[in-house]
């Protein structure tokens, strides 16, 4: 038996998520999410990018009731509660749409595409959907 | 024969570019699901359709946080106007 107290320190790593889809079409967003929370849980170092449709999850006054779903912008104010502080938006993905920040839910860092292919770059893992 | 179209799919898809080729004088489209991303103004810019009608899903509008955002030349339905649409209209084409 391998004494425990020997253990190196458990094995950190850079894991990014790219969250891509439109909330409420499909379940991806929510898979995403809950992919990030069990790294987060695990103290793994996570980035949570929101690409294309994927800003559309962050607007302001979603009602999800309204066709029988959870609201899913309300859920990412626990990103900050899990320690992911590394929260992004693609800065063209919401020009593109006409979204300002001011349109989201959260307080998120604007990136450039550049920036964001530099953070995967850098990351150990990548997560895409 | 008019024909209602229904877009399920956000402008990504480009799915109401394709539709608008093949629209006649008469026939309406309606933006359900994640079509409802297509009833901003920002949207590039729809071709200039004479006879068109354009409606969008209340529910879904609402649920997106689309409702205020959508643009005034587009008629908000609910589910009971969506069946009465389907009956007025000869037929329904889905995009999807």
């Amino acid at each position: 038996m391998p004494a425990t107290e020997n253990k190196s320190a458990p094995l950190k790593k850079s894991i990014t998520f790219i969250s891509r889809a439109a909330p409420y079409g499909s379940n991806n967003p929510h898979l995403c999410l809950d992919m990030a929370l069990a790294c987060a849980v695990f103290e793994q170092d996570v980035n949570y990018v929101f690409l294309n449709d994927g800003v559309y999850q962050l607007l302001r006054n979603q009602k999800g009731a309204s066709i029988e779903s959870k609201t899913i912008g309300n859920v990412f104010e626990t990103l900050e509660l899990y320690g992911i502080d590394s929260v992004c938006v693609d800065e063209e993905s919401l020009s593109q749409r006409g979204l300002r920040v001011e349109d989201l839910v959260i307080d998120v860092k604007l990136l450039s595409r550049q920036a964001i292919a530099t953070l995967l770059h850098r990351s150990d893992c990548v997560f895409n959907l | 024969m008019s024909s209602l179209h229904t877009i399920s799919r956000s402008p990504s898809s480009l799915l109401f570019e394709s539709c608008c080729t093949l629209l006649q004088d008469g026939d309406g489209v309606l933006f359900i699901e994640d079509g409802i991303y297509y009833s901003t103004q920002q949207d590039q810019a729809r071709p200039s359709l004479p006879e068109i009608k354009l409606y969008c899903l209340r529910e879904d509008a609402i649920a997106r946080g689309m409702l205020e955002r959508k643009s005034a030349d587009i008629e908000t339905i609910d589910y009971q106007g969506f069946v009465q649409l389907c009956c007025e209209y000869d037929k329904v084409i889905s995009w999807f």
